[in-house]
């Protein structure tokens, strides 16, 4: 990690410390203070306004807020600043402005869509179909549409007629989701950001953004919760002595820290094989494959990890006094944002065996 | 030229040079083949790499091929896995373990002795594991008994890497009962063919005997074949074991990558190229291969920057041994029925040959030796995590410590 990366995750550390862990803190509120700290702007090139620190500045702070459960919404307008930023489109200077201040707010999917768009006669775009997993969309004015078939990317006003949006309460209470429901919407012309084969190279990399984000989540929520239940098993006490001490424990731990560890390895690799010289996503292949393996990984560490420290903590893991479940709920929603859970290692075995073939 | 552009210059020079010299024939040769015939190949390549100067990157500035840095090493080995050479395992001892340990405890006296032979390719093997002292190697017992300008060895050495080969023999044997069991080791080089040595090379469970056990009749060993001083054996051998700096799990690791095609054709041949399960399968280890990489990877730039922590080196090995478990394991459960008739081994072979059941078994290696599984996790609980270290004098009733 560069200097300028550590000092990064450093104060990152501090603010989300500061905020408290998961509930504790305020969600309008928290927003608002990263808002001022200017992380929105990570991974925006500097000749845009941004801080120019890319995939990396952006998965820096989003270990941290995995660490800390935090609820903010980071995610969802981080992927929708990536998107308003990326080519040439007219709204582009307000819209990035704006979004990067905070002061407005598009929310954003983390599931997959079923979005469709259809021309009609007068060349007017109508939206249909479903979208799913967008955070805190009842906070946002906007959300950012992608049609399935990588036709087009737009912003979709939330009032508009035709579009419904549904809350879906999930275990993981630290996250905030909603359906989205579109029909017959018609898309602004001022709020297409990329059309055809832009629009379709735009999604990877938002994909390729959105499971690294994920990932870094994961890698910092096993590593918190792993630190808490190597502090807990120090602390307990059964049989005249801490059960640390029990190397039936102490191999169990010893496995999740080797399976996290290999989790951040292959994440900080991979910021190298997903980004151009400036930090910047670039749509390949390998990348993809790249984001596929970082994903799948570091969610199933945690998930690991977390499921793992429920059994650890004993019976003070299974109630709601206790923040284990906190992590675990996060770690199972985590599995199943971005592509379907099982699309992941099927999806590098197709990769990998087209690639033979083609050689 | 910049640091970037000579180890780029480095690269494609290596990768020249092994496209013009390895033998793509020598699995076709080393399977089911003769010991004679893997002893001839092991020389062969040796020496072709001393002279090119592959052989011996990580010797000091002045020695033929030395003066390498850690990222320049890094590349060799990235090439000669990526080329899929030999390995070197005849040799391994001497060039890393033998030399390191001159080069870092020797004399003067002791490097200009021994060194030069190593070049010319003199092979050694160790002699520090015994029957009762595996995991617990500070426990040995076999016997070093100064009788004036000599020691007098007894005792018994086994896992002995290539020792029916060797010539020579870094020892680790006691001196003294102290107080603490690390306290009374002393260092020794010996000769395998002196006088009251005996070799018996360890039958394998896969039909290969890599290793052997070394039985000493009160062997004598000369005062100035002593490495360090009398008592001081335990801190020499941990530089002996310190030698090769991660450098073989990059090596191993990348050669796992480039393995990986292996499993596609056992899946065609067993015509289970669309089975989803095993696709998906599969999918997984492509992830477990590429992190096990990126783990020797970064293991290796925190050498290069000096920010090795403590229990580092267990995660990489750990993550590497349990990978290559999984990728023999689902190799050997493609090849089904078929994998389970007899086939001949690959003599110094890679850890992946596609003789699966062969290849399942010889995963073990890296689970156990060298520390197994259960030690590192040991010191990553203990070093890395902070958990308490079980009390010395834990031991069932009636039994010493």
């Amino acid at each position: 990690m560069t200097p300028e990366l550590n000092q990064l995750t450093d104060s990152a550390r501090q603010v989300v410390a500061g905020l408290g862990l998961g509930l504790a803190a305020d969600e309008q509120e928290a927003y608002s203070l990263i808002a001022e700290l200017g992380w929105l702007m990570v991974s925006t090139p500097e000749e845009q306004g941004g801080l120019g620190m890319g995939l990396a500045g952006a998965c820096a702070l989003h270990t941290e807020l995995g660490r800390g459960l935090a609820t903010v919404p980071f995610l969802p307008q981080l992927l929708a600043i990536s998107a308003v930023s990326s080519g040439a489109w007219p709204g582009q200077e307000i819209w990035l402005e704006s979004m990067m201040s905070g002061e407005r707010r598009v929310t954003t999917s983390l599931g997959e869509s079923s979005l469709t768009v259809e021309r009609d006669g007068d060349g007017a775009m109508k939206l249909n179909g479903r979208a799913v997993a967008l955070a805190s969309a009842d906070c946002a004015s906007h959300v950012l549409v992608e049609a399935a078939d990588g036709v087009c990317l737009a912003l979709l006003a939330l009032d508009q007629s035709g579009v419904r949006i549904t809350a879906r309460p999930t275990w993981d209470v630290t996250r905030r989701l909603f359906d989205l429901e579109v029909s017959d919407a018609a898309l602004d012309p001022q709020l297409i950001i990329a059309q055809g084969e832009s629009a379709s190279l735009l999604r990877q990399r938002l994909a390729i953004l959105r499971d690294f984000a994920l990932a870094a989540d994961a890698v910092g929520g096993a590593m918190a919760l792993l630190e808490m239940t190597v502090e807990y098993l120090q602390t307990r006490q059964q049989f005249g002595r801490p059960l640390a001490l029990f190397q039936a424990l102490k191999h169990r731990c010893a496995d999740l820290k080797a399976h996290t560890e290999a989790a951040q390895a292959l994440l900080q690799d991979g910021l190298d094989a997903v980004t151009d010289r400036e930090g910047d996503v670039i749509a390949t292949p390998e990348a993809e494959m790249k984001a596929l393996a970082v994903k799948q990984l570091a969610c199933s560490a945690y998930a690991a990890v977390a499921e793992e420290s429920l059994q650890l903590h004993g019976g003070i893991g299974m109630t709601s006094e206790h923040d284990c479940h906190l992590f675990l709920k996060r770690a199972l929603l985590n599995e199943h944002l971005g592509r379907r859970q099982d699309s992941y290692d099927r999806g590098l075995a197709d990769r990998f065996i087209a690639g033979l073939n083609q050689a | 030229m910049s640091a970037a552009s000579s180890q780029e210059a480095l690269r494609r020079e290596v990768r020249d040079w092994l496209s013009q010299n390895v033998d793509a024939g020598w699995r076709a040769a080393m399977t089911d083949s003769e010991q004679e015939a893997f002893f001839a190949l092991q020389k062969e390549w040796f020496s072709e790499l001393v002279k090119a100067g592959y052989a011996t990157p990580h010797w000091p500035e002045g020695w033929p091929g030395g003066g390498r840095s850690l990222a320049e090493q890094k590349i060799i080995y990235e090439e000669v896995a990526r080329a899929d050479a030999p390995r070197l395992i005849l040799y391994f001892v001497a060039l890393y373990h033998a030399a390191c340990t001159l080069f870092e405890c020797g004399s003067a006296e002791q490097q200009s002795r021994y060194l030069p032979a190593i070049l010319e390719g003199e092979i050694w093997c160790q002699g520090f594991s015994e029957p009762n002292a595996g995991s617990d190697l500070a426990s040995l017992k076999t016997r070093a008994v100064r009788q004036g300008d000599h020691y007098v060895i007894t005792g018994q050495k086994t896992w002995s890497t290539m020792a029916q080969y060797a010539d020579r023999c870094l020892l680790l044997a006691r001196t003294d009962k102290g107080e603490r069991p690390q306290a009374g080791l002393t260092y020794l080089l010996l000769d395998m063919r002196a006088r009251g040595v005996t070799v018996r090379p360890i039958s394998q469970i896969t039909g290969d005997d890599e290793f052997a056990e070394i039985f000493f009749d009160e062997v004598e060993v000369p005062v100035e074949d002593r490495i360090g001083e009398e008592g001081a054996g335990w801190a020499v051998a941990q530089t002996t074991l310190a030698s090769e700096r991660g450098l073989t799990l990059v090596e191993l690791s990348q050669r796992m990558r480039y393995a990986l095609p292996l499993i596609v054709d056992a899946m065609r041949r067993s015509d289970r190229l669309d089975d989803a399960a095993i696709r998906r399968d599969f999918g997984r280890l492509i992830t477990h291969v590429d992190a096990a990489c990126a783990l020797a990877d970064r293991y290796l730039l925190k050498r290069i920057s000096g920010d090795e922590a403590p229990g580092d080196a267990s995660i990489v090995k750990l993550y590497y041994a349990r990978t290559l478990r999984e990728f023999t394991a689902l190799g050997k459960r493609i090849a089904g029925l078929d994998g389970q008739y007899h086939r001949g081994f690959m003599r110094g072979a890679t850890q992946e040959t596609g003789n699966w059941t062969v290849d399942f078994m010889n995963s073990y290696n890296w689970s156990i030796a060298g520390g197994s599984d259960e030690i590192q996790r040991n010191i990553i609980a203990e070093r890395m995590l902070g958990m308490p270290r079980e009390p010395r004098d834990w031991t069932l009733k009636g039994q010493g410590a």
